[in-house]
């Protein structure tokens, strides 16, 4: 079952076009990584998804529900955590939590306990102090116990992690990983170490459109054959190797890098051949970073 | 929307709004009175200056009448504070963005809107009421209220004037970004209506007849000149509340 899909939809701002034809699915259950540079979109697809932009083509839905601009019964499901948050700061965190159990019609016996129950899972229980004194950290966790208040089908974060220490991340990823068993997550990030964390799927969205997505072994295995490092002991070893094998790319005193791994079992019997010593010979992991890199063309 | 409610509430009470207010309508009510009651000592103090100014200063005689002509003069200012304070009631958090987290929830726009207007509409009530009614005590205290005419009427006529200035404030803030646009808009259109009562062929059709309170007390109108500008007011208010709905529904958070 799907829990979101977005239908070849488009985002015009007057001339400026931001979205062109987005078109993916998030299955229920998953942690589904929308990855991006700045400024490619994520934050108005997000926003269109929660029906606060409208959408210039195309069709999102909401467990099979479409999505409407303005007041769109498909915000029951969800949950969102903007990129920063911003709550009353008068309230206490307490507070602002009952006064989100209220507008979302959760009955008052259980509002006390959901509140107090979410405060522990970010750390915010003790803390009795109005909103107003938060630090961006803070204000970030309180974001993310609102967010699954009503218990949502849909979890929408946008960058939760950005803002917050190395500490505050783990803490944070691993919220979102729990929070899969009741719900599915959708999250945007430029950080791609936190997608290789906890996702299950991704997207990558560039120039408009969505240049890559699938679950992360898919993406993985898009990329070409990965690269092997190899490196001698000798520097004689390493001339020899190189005039035999000339397509071999210098990467450091007597290393080199193999782009094309099939000529791999030529390299290695020239070497036993010879029984030149080596140091090493290394697969390189395709790293989504050169991924993105090569999706964006740079 | 009863949550929605409380939360304006508590925001009042806890950004010192509700302080500011009562204090500014509590002291209007007792500054009426006092003025009046004050006014035959000032001369008293002055006529000596007077004197030498070749002004004479003859007794004066002060009653209920000096104390409701001076609360028609003190409640505009009343009206302009109340609101000066409210300006930002909606802008300050389209600025914010306190209000996605409350539509994400799935809070309707139309109960929010509501809420705030509920809530605008109700403190103008009770704060004007406060005032008239601490200027009305002292005044039986004091002197005689049975001096002026209509004084219900006219006060009615007031409140409706600035239930009439509330529903433009909201009309403004359902279709601006930021307070400033909200008070030019709100202030721009009173202070027009203004002008346009001076050709004295309109001024029996415009809200603005409604501040003309004193007036009544005197007897020097009735009330049914009053009527034309009631229902206009009545109906500008009512325009403005379905366009801001249609607005407000439209926003951009």
């Amino acid at each position: 079952m799907e829990m979101l899909t977005l239908n070849h939809v488009a985002k015009n701002f007057g001339e400026k076009q931001v979205l062109c034809d987005v078109s993916f699915s998030v299955p229920e259950h998953t942690v589904f990584g929308f990855v991006g540079q700045n400024g490619a979109g994520k934050t108005t697809a997000m926003k269109m998804i929660l029906g606060l932009l409208t959408v210039s083509k195309g069709e999102i839905t909401v467990d099979g529900m479409p999505v409407r601009y303005g007041n769109t019964p498909t915000n029951r499901l969800v949950g969102y955590l903007p990129d920063v948050p911003e709550f009353y700061p008068y309230m206490t965190p307490l507070e602002y939590l009952k006064f989100c159990g209220e507008i979302s019609g959760t009955p008052a016996r259980e509002i006390k306990s959901r509140s107090e129950e979410l405060l522990r899972l970010v750390g915010l229980d003790k803390e009795k102090h109005r909103i107003k004194g938060f630090s961006r950290g803070m204000k970030q966790r309180l974001g993310v116990a609102q967010a699954l208040f009503g218990r949502p089908k849909l979890l929408i974060c946008d960058e939760p992690t950005s803002a917050l220490d190395p500490a505050g991340r783990k803490e944070l990823l691993d919220i979102l990983t729990a929070a899969k068993e009741e719900t599915t997550v959708l999250f945007s990030t430029h950080i791609l170490s936190d997608v290789e964390h906890i996702c299950d799927e991704m997207a990558f969205l560039h120039g408009g459109k969505i240049a890559l997505q699938g679950s992360l072994e898919e993406v993985r295995k898009i990329r070409k054959a990965s690269a092997v490092t190899v490196e001698m002991e000798r520097r004689e070893d390493a001339c020899i190797l190189r005039q035999a094998f000339p397509f071999l790319k210098s990467s450091g005193k007597n290393s080199f890098l193999l782009e094309e791994a099939e000529h791999l079992p030529k390299i290695l019997h020239f070497i036993a051949d010879r029984k030149s010593p080596i140091i090493r010979i290394e697969r390189q992991e395709a790293a989504l970073e050169d991924l993105f890199m090569e999706v964006i063309g740079r | 929307m009863k949550a929605f409610l409380r939360k304006e509430w508590m925001e009042w009470n806890r950004t010192g709004r509700t302080m500011v207010l009562l204090a500014v309508f509590v002291l209007f009510g007792i500054m009426n009175p006092a003025f009046a009651k004050l006014t035959p000592w000032m001369m008293e103090v002055m006529s000596e200056s007077l004197a030498d100014a070749g002004i004479v200063a003859a007794a004066v005689q002060v009653d209920a009448m000096t104390s409701w002509v001076q609360f028609y003069k003190n409640i505009p200012l009343g009206l302009i504070i109340f609101v000066l304070i409210n300006s930002g009631s909606f802008t300050s958090e389209y600025e914010k963005g306190t209000l996605i987290p409350v539509v994400t929830k799935g809070l309707s726009r139309r109960k929010i809107l509501a809420a705030k207007t509920v809530f605008l509409f109700a403190s103008w009530t009770a704060l004007y009421a406060l005032c008239f009614g601490i200027t009305y005590g002292y005044n039986a205290y004091f002197w005689d209220n049975g001096i002026a005419g209509n004084l219900f009427f006219a006060a009615v006529c007031t409140w409706l004037f600035g239930i009439w200035v509330a529903a433009l404030l909201i009309f403004f803030s359902a279709v601006s970004k930021s307070s400033s646009q909200v008070l030019l808009g709100t202030g721009g259109i009173a202070v027009g209506i203004y002008l346009l009562a001076a050709f004295p062929k309109l001024d029996d059709w415009l809200p603005a007849k409604l501040m003309n309170g004193t007036a009544l007390l005197q007897r020097v109108v009735s009330p049914e000149d009053y009527y034309a500008g009631m229902a206009a007011a009545g109906v500008i208010a009512l325009v403005c509340m379905v366009t801001a709905v249609w607005c407000f529904d439209r926003k951009q958070l």
